[in-house]
């Protein structure tokens, strides 16, 4: 029955294309079938989200400790990049934070919206970006950076399999966040 | 009619490039701190999947690989959070890894922008822990999130 339940849910999901939008013109990014997914390639200002709408202004945006923002130059509004290029659970923060201040040139994609979100706006997945008149460069920084930042966690397998953070919080209250032993009952179920 | 201080925002605001904060309003909210990509994208199903503990794992590898976390208040409404209490580290900080799916309540100020809302929690007033049990319904998403060898563990105890 549980299983009935989740075909029907994906099956449920809605049906996805990419499709063009304001900001799609010349835009090269690459279709992930995302939920009103919509090409947009625009030039923006790099910001620090937590400064632009609260006024607190570390120097370097927080130099890669905060999640950055787009100030669109064709109508200024603020866009949110959740996701860069890489298909690994990793967010734009990381690839947009050398940008801090400076007017950059980005090709991606929006997706969300009305369809999960009611009233709400599009976030954004970066794919690439260059400052203005430079050379392209993919938005696939953030694995690197995280090697650096982990030289004890080389081995098999992804970062995310890896990562000492999460592996510890996996030991201390499971795959499901409801400790160890909720984790063995539902595995006994459901495999 | 409009206020002077909104009539100057709105002005600026107007002006591409140049950033203006803007005016927040203090609000108390109860939800589950969410993975905002997996949830506003669709790309792992629909948003009662991407949530709860069926999520679980996911949502902390989302939120230790920088994917900002949000609050899902009890009415629907997400709520990008940019900061947690002292905590402003919302690029894969300890806290926001920490506390993901709890569900919890959080005073602090709500900023709205072109169409999002954004969320600088002051203080996190409760903290229920994870209690959406959705993987009662769902499973895991993805469904490999736990490794084969753990769950033949299991199964072989």
């Amino acid at each position: 029955m549980k299983r009935i339940a989740l075909i029907a849910l994906l099956l449920a999901t809605p049906a996805l294309a990419a499709e063009d939008g304001a900001f799609s013109e010349g835009s090269e990014a690459k279709s992930w079938n995302l939920t009103a997914q919509e090409k947009a390639r625009f030039t923006a200002k790099v910001v620090d989200i937590l400064c632009e709408v609260a006024g607190d202004c570390p120097k370097d945006c927080g130099a890669g400790t905060r999640q950055m923002g787009l100030v669109r130059e064709a109508d200024g509004a603020l866009i949110f990049p959740n996701k860069n290029g890489q298909p690994i659970f990793t967010g734009a923060a990381t690839d947009l934070a050398p940008y801090c201040g400076k007017m950059v040139e980005v090709d991606g994609l929006l997706t969300g919206g009305d369809e999960i979100t009611p009233g709400s706006a599009k976030i954004y997945q970066v794919q690439r970006i260059r400052e203005l008149g430079g050379e392209w460069k993919k938005a696939n920084r953030w694995t690197k950076e995280w090697a650096k930042k982990n030289p004890d966690a080389k081995g098999k397998g992804p970062w995310f399999r890896r990562d000492p953070r999460i592996t510890e919080e996996i030991a201390k209250d499971g795959y499901l966040g409801l400790g160890p032993e909720e984790d063995k009952v539902f595995i006994k179920d459901w495999y | 009619m409009l206020g002077l201080k909104r009539v100057l925002a709105l002005g600026v605001a107007l002006l591409p490039g140049i950033a203006v904060a803007s005016e927040g309003e203090r609000i108390a909210v109860k939800g589950e701190l969410i993975d905002t990509w997996c949830y506003f994208s669709g790309v792992m199903g629909g948003p009662d999947a991407v949530v709860g503990s069926a999520h679980h794992t996911c949502a902390m590898w989302c939120a230790a690989g920088g994917i900002p976390v949000g609050l899902l208040g009890e009415d629907g409404t997400v709520y990008m959070v940019l900061k947690l209490g002292e905590d402003d580290d919302s690029n894969g900080g300890d806290t926001f890894l920490t506390m993901t799916n709890d569900t919890i309540e959080a005073e602090g100020m709500l900023y709205e922008r072109d169409g999002l809302n954004y969320l600088v929690v002051a203080e996190v007033t409760s903290n229920e822990g994870v209690t959406n049990l959705t993987h009662e319904d769902f499973g895991v998403t993805p469904g490999n999130t736990i490794p084969d060898a753990v769950v033949d563990k299991v199964l072989e105890e």
